[in-house]
């Protein structure tokens, strides 16, 4: 996997009137990799892609996706999409419209089929757009950004509305979408679907890339998680302990915020002082309390 | 383009509305260009004081013999069918423009990478071709009904010579694109087709109609007038004749050499604008 930059935005920036939606952007994503885009409703995600696919036009700052201009016809030749709900012609079915797209993408017809196929709605190929479900319509969307065997993939929200089988079915081929060598953003605000297929994650918020990293990375915070008997006592001792900043009690354990690698340190000094350690582990944050923590109050 | 082009042509001969259009426009040309002509001009006159009798036996006679196919590009022209086929093509290049937005698929298509200016030419080119469909169509329509009359009325169907015939086929298809790039202009401009329709159509058929009928007699306002684009559809009709007399119909006031040059260029600058709004504007 090439560490290529295939999508980079220097201070990208909308505003719409005195409003700003997305706030002098700085956003890298490499070849190869599942670049997880969370947001809360609102912080500019949608706003971000559509500019990165030339829908909008920036107010300030620059991106080069594929190294070209957003929305270029030799730019977006290896550029598929899904952007918010998908979009179709209500009175075509699901082939017709696929064949309408791969003509306006200039991709031989037999595509239809094979990408039919690979979201699994060739038995419903026939079926009018707008008699789909709202998991078929989604499906549908992905088959579109397929169309031209992208090398970038850019996914907006893509499991919005669907039930927790669709989710769940919807998750297992963005996996597969996102094997060997293609690069695939995938904006969502749902932080398990993040966690489960991205490699890294970009967290935004009102419009500014707040956070970067990899899930783990962000999971991780200096420190160890200790459950010791009697534990007022283990919180005195840890306190008075070299190296530990801050202890906080919470569900019967000690937080610790150290350094995990002096887990050993811990442990003997707890237990020569003839205190129980039945557990010690470094501490581990879920995304959804990163999230919380780095949005603040706003909703997911 | 072409890519754009084939999409749409894909787009437009699916599309139930196009073909619903295409059935009023046939229902027009058959049902105001001759049906109703034919039931006017056979009503029996024995009820009518004996005055009037020969003055509307005469009438009928007239009417009828304007219905027969030696007159069929007149009677298209002249008599306003192709001015109303005006209005459902400002519907149906409304439609072609403005039901993008509201189904949203200007985003699904444009990142496929077709390119604006690219994807909105496929637009026009297409709706042309479907345009001089609705014109054989039209004139085909017209034919039959014609030709049912000549039967009726047991008269030899002479028919215009050819040259008439493709001369009919350039100007009917000028007339529907003039009027199909206002709709497709202005369901870009609103970016939707409900204003579009609903503006095009007041304007055409109450704003104009009302400014054509105003008994003002001052070079000003007959120079005003000439611009408007009815005015000079009808008097590019009036190439295949006058408009019969005592209707009150106005004269036309333009050539219709000008009058063609007048709606070429008005469909080329609704075409410029509605380009110029598209390759600029957020399609978010």
């Amino acid at each position: 996997m090439s560490n290529a930059p295939v999508l980079e935005t220097r201070g990208l920036t909308k505003r719409y009137g005195s409003v700003t939606a997305v706030d002098g952007l700085d956003l890298t994503v490499r070849r190869g990799e599942v670049y997880g885009f969370l947001g809360p409703n609102g912080a500019g995600k949608s706003t971000t892609l559509k500019m990165l696919l030339g829908l909008i036009r920036p107010t300030a700052g620059s991106a080069r996706v594929l190294g070209r201009e957003p929305g270029s016809p030799d730019g977006l030749k290896a550029v598929g999409a899904l952007v918010e709900s998908p979009a179709f012609y209500p009175y075509l079915s699901g082939r017709d419209n696929l064949r309408v797209m791969a003509r306006y993408a200039g991709t031989p017809r037999s595509r239809v089929d094979e990408v039919l196929r690979t979201v699994e709605l060739s038995g419903r190929a026939k079926d009018r757009f707008k008699r789909y479900s709202l998991g078929m319509k989604q499906r549908l969307g992905v088959a579109a950004a397929l169309l031209k065997d992208p090398e970038l993939l850019i996914l907006d929200e893509p499991t919005n509305g669907l039930d927790p089988k669709g989710m769940s079915d919807m998750r297992r081929l963005l996996k597969r979408l996102g094997r060997g060598e293609r690069t695939v953003l995938l904006s969502s605000h749902l932080l398990g679907e993040v966690e489960q297929i991205c490699d890294r994650v970009g967290v935004i918020r009102r419009g500014r890339l707040i956070a970067e990293g990899t899930v783990a990375g962000l999971r991780e915070r200096p420190g160890l998680l200790v459950r010791a008997e009697p534990l007022r006592e283990a919180a005195e001792l840890a306190r008075r302990m070299a190296g530990v900043e801050e202890v906080e009690v919470a569900d019967g354990l000690l937080r610790l915020a150290t350094d995990p690698g002096r887990a050993a340190e811990v442990n003997r000094k707890l237990v020569s002082a003839g205190l129980d350690v039945s557990e010690l582990r470094p501490a581990e944050r879920s995304l959804e309390e990163v999230f919380l923590e780095l949005t603040g109050e706003e909703t997911v | 383009m072409l890519a754009s082009f084939t999409a749409e042509v894909l787009k437009l001969g699916k599309r139930p509305a196009t073909w619903v259009l295409a059935l009023v426009w046939l229902t027009v040309v058959l049902v105001f260009g001759y049906l109703f002509f034919y039931l006017i001009s056979s009503v029996p006159t024995e009820s009518l004081p004996e005055g009037q009798q020969a003055q509307q036996e005469a009438l009928g006679e007239q009417l009828r013999r304007g219905l027969l196919p030696e007159n069929l590009l007149e009677n298209l022209f002249v008599n306003g069918i192709f001015g109303t086929g005006g209005s459902i093509a400002l519907i149906l290049g409304a439609l072609t423009a403005g039901s993008e937005y509201g189904w949203g698929t200007l985003k699904t298509g444009l990142t496929q990478r077709p390119g604006r200016l690219a994807f909105l030419s496929g637009k026009v080119f297409a709706l042309m071709v479907f345009l001089l469909l609705f014109v054989l169509l039209g004139l085909a329509a017209g034919a039959a009904g014609s030709y049912a009359v000549a039967l009726l009325e047991d008269a030899a169907a002479r028919w215009p010579p050819l040259e008439e015939f493709a001369r009919a086929l350039g100007m009917g298809l000028l007339i529907l694109t003039t009027w199909a790039s206002l709709g497709f202009a202005l369901a870009t401009l609103f970016r939707g087709t409900a204003l579009a329709i609903g503006l095009g159509l007041a304007w055409s058929l109450a704003v104009e109609s009302t400014l054509t009928l105003l008994p003002v007699e001052s070079a000003v306002y007959e120079t005003f007038r000439g611009l408007l684009l009815g005015e000079n559809t009808a008097s590019l009709a009036s190439y295949f004749g006058s408009a019969p007399q005592g209707f009150g119909v106005p004269e036309p006031l333009v050539e219709p050499e000008r009058a063609a040059v007048a709606l070429a260029v008005y469909a080329v600058v609704f075409v410029v604008a509605a380009a110029f709004l598209f390759r600029r504007r957020d399609l978010g």
